[in-house]
């Protein structure tokens, strides 16, 4: 059975696992996640400290990691983890594409220039991030589950996020290893290679961003070619995760990842598809096996437990699942726990 | 005898044809004879002084006494971007630093400015090619700082000139092709043509205006970012001889280079000095070569005339003029004129006459 719970200590070896057996392509898709065992240590304690919701308004914001682990074998295939707020109290950088209409009237001429603006307006949205998984997983359930907990998890706790949410799609890359955009842009400025650059994000704190990123306005136009076709374009290799947060309401708006061009999807907090139909019910168990596959969550900060189940009623009243069930999620009949349909 | 005079109504048709002879690159002096008139009727109340003084536009003629042609034309635009918005790019640096990186990158910047706004240009030089050569070229450029000495009062402290830019013999761009261009679908000959006749500002606004960090266009574009054209190198040197020197600014089309200096050290205004003019029957051999010639001007606004004489004419208070001279310059004995070397060297021969 899967099972996704909040990160422990112990988990650190496992996830760097993830992150060196998937090679550079997983890794690059949870740039957010650090592949320093100190770094991964540090965040997963950061993470712990933040479930218990002891944090007070001078503390660094909420993040969160939660591991996807298989309960027969004990072992972790996956991450994702949420920023209660983008930029974690420091600036979240992205380009807005804008357009701007160069015209002249006594020439008879008009033309759309676009341009990215430097921005920081997604600063303090919430953050779905750090997403990895075991590339054999990938388009499976334990895949959605891992993914769509999360927004279980927003739906428990909803009073540590923001009104909107964000997630960054990682953008085009070359066979090669070779990043268009940041070849066009970034490099020029940053004086280092997509990959350094991409895990200072990761790591270090975004001051080199503001050091390094010209504040200036950038013309799409001058742009290379490549760079242009990059942009807002997702790495195919996140094309089912961007399905997913398509069906579960996120949408391309004009912001772009300033060091690939990736898209930055946008949604409404209380509009996320799984948080609008889940519903808060009492568990209750059945014998039989049957009914429609459900995520189901439970237990409040590191308590947290969320897995897939069938449930035979999914109606009204009490949920009926099997005894199994309640083991994994660390409850017992007359409990609350959520439910979510696939 | 080579004479600069006031532009008159009746150089049109031989403006006309040098500009036609001159052909692309001379952006203020199109082959468009409407234009052209009207270039002349402003000379006409310039110097007249019928128009505000910031309107002003000088134009100077090279006068061939014995054909009665304008062979040459020189100009001063009184003030520039008055009445229009005048652009140009400032070629700066940003660094981004990061210590924690150990990161230092320098950023070669074009940032759009209008900093010559309200400056007195030196622009509109023209000379026929049948007179290039024994230093006409320098009477052509050089009376101009001779006229803006004597009347400091109706320009800037500050004079600049405009360099054209590099384009090769189809009339591309390289700078043009890598910005210009991709704002707007326009040759750069088309753009340059718009310019000359007075649609420069338009163009510029549909320019960017954000500022473009060089790294982003391609290294033909980089290169020519404050040079100048091959045919334009002489002139910068004469310039630069002058004590003219690059401002940082660059032309917002071609890159081409923009250069200034202040009246006071310009060098034709300060090896400038006074003389009377004494009209001599003496017979006396006009014909040297142009480093042993000095320029002679008549210090006169409406009628302003300089020719050039050998430096032995020059005397204690006096200079000394034959009838022809005299008459050209249209003084008489006990004139004031002023005299100025025409080349390095003269230098030496209006000192020693001191």
């Amino acid at each position: 059975m899967w099972l996704v719970r909040p990160a422990l200590p112990d988990d650190v070896n496992q996830i760097l696992e993830i992150a060196g057996t998937a090679g550079t392509e997983a890794a690059r898709l949870s740039s957010t996640l650090p592949r320093q065992q100190a770094a991964l240590a540090e965040k997963i304690e950061h993470s712990l400290t933040s479930l218990a919701g002891k944090m007070t308004a001078g503390d660094r914001p909420q993040r969160f990691l939660f591991v996807l682990e298989d309960t027969v074998t004990g072992k972790v295939h996956g991450t994702a983890g949420i920023d209660a707020r983008a930029g974690n109290g420091q600036p979240f950088y992205n380009y807005r594409r804008d357009a701007l209409i160069h015209a002249s009237h006594e020439l008879g001429i008009s033309s759309r220039v676009e341009v990215l603006y430097p921005s920081h307006a997604l600063t303090d949205h919430t953050l779905l991030c750090s997403f990895s998984i075991t590339p054999e997983l990938r388009n499976t359930d334990a895949f959605e589950l891992l993914s769509r907990a999360r927004i279980l998890f927003i739906a428990s706790h909803r009073r540590w996020f923001s009104a909107h949410a964000v997630v960054e799609i990682q953008g085009v890359q070359c066979p090669d290893g070779s990043v268009p955009f940041w070849n066009s842009l970034g490099r020029h400025f940053f004086d280092m290679d997509f990959e350094t650059a991409d895990q200072h994000s990761g790591t270090l704190s975004k001051t080199f961003i503001a050091e390094l990123m010209p504040p200036n306005p950038v013309y799409v136009t001058l742009l290379s070619d490549a760079a242009q076709a990059a942009l807002g374009k997702p790495h195919e290799l996140t094309v089912p995760n961007f399905e997913l947060l398509h069906r579960e309401g996120f949408q391309a708006g004009c912001y772009l990842d300033i060091f690939d061009a990736g898209p930055v999807l946008e949604a409404r907090t209380d509009a996320l598809h799984t948080l609008v139909t889940s519903q808060s019910r009492t568990l209750h168990g059945t014998t039989e096996d049957g009914g429609d596959t459900c995520l189901i969550c439970a237990g409040d900060g590191a308590g947290f437990r969320c897995t897939l189940a069938r449930v035979a009623d999914t109606l009204e009243g009490p949920v009926k699942v099997s005894v199994g069930i309640w083991e994994v999620l660390g409850k017992t009949a007359g409990d609350e726990v959520r439910v979510a349909p696939c | 005898m080579l004479v600069i005079r006031p532009l008159q109504e009746d150089n049109l048709e031989d403006l006309y044809a040098m500009a036609q002879k001159a052909g692309k690159g001379l952006t203020t002096l199109p082959a468009d004879r409407d234009l052209l008139q009207r270039k002349i009727n402003l000379a006409r109340e310039t110097f007249s002084q019928r128009c505000a003084p910031e309107a002003g536009l000088y134009l100077f003629a090279l006068e061939d006494t014995e054909t009665g042609k304008a062979v040459g034309i020189s100009g001063i635009q009184a003030r520039v971007g008055l009445d229009e918005v005048f652009y140009n790019y400032r070629l700066s640096v940003t660094v981004n630093a990061s210590k924690e990186l150990g990161v230092h990158v320098r950023t070669p910047t074009l940032h759009l400015s209008n900093d010559m706004t309200d400056t007195s240009e030196i622009c509109s030089l023209l000379l026929s090619d049948d007179y290039h050569g024994g230093g006409n070229g320098l009477l052509l450029s050089r009376c101009r700082f001779m006229y803006l000495d004597e009347f400091r009062s109706h320009f800037s402290e500050k004079i600049f000139a405009e360099m054209r830019g590099v384009s090769n013999e189809q009339g591309l761009s390289p700078l043009w092709d890598a910005l210009g261009r991709k704002f707007f679908d326009m040759e750069f000959t088309e753009a340059d043509r718009l310019s000359g006749l007075g649609n420069k500002a338009f163009i510029a606004e549909l320019m960017p205006k954000y500022p473009i960090c060089l790294p982003m266009l391609p290294d033909s574009a980089r290169a020519v970012i404050g040079r100048v054209h091959d045919n334009t190198a002489p002139a910068l040197r004469m310039l630069q001889a002058e004590g003219f020197n690059f401002n940082g600014l660059v032309d917002i089309f071609d890159g081409g280079p923009v250069v200034e200096a202040f009246i006071d050290t310009i060098r034709t205004v300060r090896d400038s000095r006074n003389r009377h003019a004494m009209v001599t029957r003496k017979a006396m051999d006009l014909d040297v070569p142009a480093a042993e010639r000095v320029m002679v001007s008549n210090r006169s606004f409406r009628n302003f005339r300089v020719t050039t004489v050998p430096a032995s004419c020059v005397g204690i208070d006096t200079i000394s003029l034959p009838p022809e001279v005299a008459e050209a310059l249209q003084v008489e004995s006990g004139d004031p004129v002023r005299l100025a070397p025409l080349k390095d060297r003269a230098k030496s021969a209006v000192k020693a006459a001191r």
